[in-house]
């Protein structure tokens, strides 16, 4: 795998010197903008070589939290250390070890991927420049557009190329600002790759997204931000778990309301919503899925019951109170 | 070493993105030439107004008159015209006035007799009237002193100041230079810093660990080197199409490129605080026109009032075309020495860019 593949005689990036093993440690980070906070005590670890998912809805923190994490934002209140350097030091060398692609890909789309990426190992000091940008093109599937305009790119194209651009510099921390934003299945999937081939070579990766199965495909552990403070962070499994069991019970629709207003009372169920085929119901992780079902037939007809893990989707609901996210 | 390299990245960056946007580029230093043409249209304007002459006479009287009517001072270009074709001309705007020498005029001269000259004149601005105010009893008065008609007792005697006559055009087209610094420099500079914001690219430099100061002075240096290419040609026009040729060329060449260098540093300060191309080019258009007018390029400031005169210094275009109105015509336009002129230009190139650079190049963190 290219990643993995020393070059130029360097050696890859994963030895971070951290002495906790922290790639990035945000402690009690609050932010204030005028009147408005955007991030209220958000405390977040990053373990080297592991791939961090920040997920919430628009507006809860998350591009705030990554521009704190890059530097580019100042908290009013708190303390960020990345790759063992505090962040308001604003140091040259830290900066050289971080590779960022913004959630706008900040590209200039006026001129082809190659002088992109020419200009950006010159700000890096990649040496043998041009040989890394065919790599990084190679990787990101695009040398044979190398020499195009990046205007006439398609948005999965811009973010390829953008992503190539964090990668060229080797960093020891990538953080992805809504990596698949606005880009189609295939191209989101070909990008979930790249993040999957990162993984795996052992890379740091933080990574904000508002699609939850993007964050449960990639990630290790997830953060959940609403409003700009913290409501969870854990592995997708474990997150899981704190939600309880789904279990799906196929009822006669107008018997749904009764069932729900019988089962809330329940002490095992944690929470009961009204679906299509009939209710859908999360109980505690240490409530046998058969005493419900039980519970449910004394009340109505159940013609079937499906007993589930719930997906992040449902653990986001049921963390935050909130709609799913697209 | 890492400085140079990274200087070469950001200037062959700009030269990439400038040729991908050749036309708004060189529409832009197409303005070099249009200003000219502008400022010549402007001296025109006025200085050759059309303006018909009947002569019902035919006499010697009135041919010396017509004489001393060429030598008077006006703006005017006689035309000889009948009278049918000269109220056809006065009718469709083709004409300024109808100047009627009448019949008899030699003989009642002659005779002793006050004769009175028809003048009929559109008086569509007060210029044209005050014009005609001037030069008819100037006239009137050459032509007595020429025939010793009695009651004339005073006469002009004219002693000048300067060696030699600068035509207004030649004056004007001169003191262009400076606006076509200030309009494409500021222009292109402006371009090149909200480029960055309008690309969101600034994010990425400031991440970056490279100075940014140094890439924008990269970016900077070619935009600038394109407005100093349009300014060359404009300089070029002034000298084999105008025919003016400067006495001092490298005053003429220091002036001009520290109006480059002022003027993209500025352009780059606006397009920087707008973060967009398409606010800071109207804006730079609009405040070129009254620091332009401003900076003696009409005439000397200091004719216009103190007031008009102190607001000017602010201007790097003020002491631009004192220099250059001197480099080219051997002028002095302004109070201040050349030398002074010089050394303010100079003073303020090195400021701008210093703060520019410096300033520019810091991160904006929130």
């Amino acid at each position: 795998m290219l990643l993995n593949k020393p070059l130029n005689g360097r050696s890859l990036p994963n030895a971070v010197s951290s002495e906790c093993g922290l790639a990035v440690d945000v402690r009690h980070v609050t932010c204030n903008f005028g009147g408005v906070r955007a991030l209220d005590g958000v405390s977040l670890q990053v373990v080297q070589g592991t791939v961090m998912g920040i997920v919430g809805p628009n507006g809860a923190g998350k591009t705030t939290l990554i521009d704190v994490i890059c530097g580019l934002v100042h908290p009013s209140e708190g303390s960020v250390r990345v790759l063992g350097e505090d962040v308001g030091a604003n140091s040259v060398a830290l900066r050289a070890r971080l590779g960022v692609l913004p959630q706008e890909t900040a590209l200039y789309d006026e001129v082809t991927a190659r002088q992109n990426l020419r200009f950006a190992a010159a700000l890096y000091g990649v040496p043998h420049a041009d040989a890394r940008v065919d790599e990084v093109l190679e990787l990101v599937g695009l040398s044979a557009r190398a020499r195009d305009v990046v205007r006439g790119f398609s948005g999965g194209m811009q973010r390829r190329v953008a992503i190539a651009r964090a990668l060229l510099h080797d960093p020891s921390l990538l953080i992805l600002d809504e990596p698949t934003l606005g880009v189609d299945v295939e191209a989101r999937h070909q990008i979930w790759a790249h993040i999957r081939s990162l993984r795996a070579g052992g890379r740091t990766v933080v990574l904000t997204t508002n699609y939850l199965d993007e964050a449960e495909a990639l990630c290790d552990r997830v953060a959940i931000l609403r409003a700009g403070k913290l409501v969870a962070e854990d592995t997708p499994t474990d997150l899981a778990a704190r939600t309880g069991r789904c279990l799906e019970l196929e009822c006669p629709p107008p018997n749904t309301a009764n069932l729900r207003a019988a089962l809330d009372g329940h002490s095992g169920v944690l929470r009961a919503e009204a679906a299509d085929f009939g209710l859908r119901v999360y109980i505690a992780a240490d409530t046998a899925p058969e005493d419900i079902v039980r519970a449910a037939r004394k009340v109505c007809r159940v013609d079937s019951f499906r007993n589930r893990s719930p997906d992040l989707v449902e653990v986001f609901r049921s963390l935050t109170g909130e709609p799913a996210l697209p | 070493m890492r400085a140079v390299r990274l200087f070469c990245a950001g200037a062959e960056l700009e030269a990439a993105q400038l040729r991908s946007n050749f036309w708004f580029v060189a529409l832009t230093a197409l303005a070099a030439v249009s200003f000219l043409v502008m400022v010549s249209l402007f001296g025109l304007t006025g200085a050759y107004a059309p303006v018909a002459l009947i002569n019902l006479d035919g006499g010697p009287y009135s041919q010396s008159f017509i004489e001393a009517l060429n030598g008077a001072h006006h703006s005017f270009a006689l035309k000889y015209m009948s009278a049918e074709e000269a109220e056809t001309a006065l009718h469709s705007g083709r004409l300024v006035g109808i100047i009627t020498i009448p019949a008899g005029f030699s003989a009642d001269v002659a005779r002793g007799i006050t004769v009175p000259i028809d003048v009929r004149i559109d008086n569509v601005n007060v210029d044209m009237t005050n014009d005609v105010q001037r030069a008819l009893p100037a006239a009137i008065v050459a032509f007595g002193k020429r025939h010793n008609f009695p009651g004339v007792r005073v006469e002009m005697v004219e002693h000048d100041v300067l060696p030699h006559d600068t035509g207004y055009i030649p004056y004007l087209v001169v003191s262009a230079l400076a606006l076509d610094a200030m309009v494409i420099a500021g222009i292109l500079g402006a371009m090149t810093t909200a480029r960055e914001w309008e690309n969101k690219t600034v994010k990425m430099l400031r991440l970056s660990p490279a100075s940014s100061g140094v890439v924008l002075a990269g970016k900077l240096g070619v935009a600038a080197l394109v407005a100093a290419t349009a300014l060359g040609f404009a300089l070029l026009a002034i000298i084999f199409v105008y025919g003016v040729v400067p006495v001092a060329p490298w005053a003429t060449v220091f002036t001009l490129a520290a109006c480059v260098a002022i003027f993209t540093c500025i352009g780059a300060w606006v397009g920087a605080l707008l973060k967009r191309t398409l606010a800071a080019v109207p804006l730079l258009f609009g405040l070129a026109m009254p620091f332009y007018v401003d900076s003696g390029a009409l005439e000397p400031t200091r004719f216009d009032g103190e007031a008009i005169w102190i607001i000017a210094h602010l201007s790097p275009v003020y002491y631009a075309v004192g220099v250059l109105e001197w480099a080219f015509h051997g002028l002095h336009v302004t109070p201040e020495p050349i030398y002074v002129n010089l050394l303010v230009l100079a003073a303020i190139a090195i400021v701008t860019a210093a703060l520019t650079l410096g300033r520019l190049s810091k991160g904006e963190a929130r």
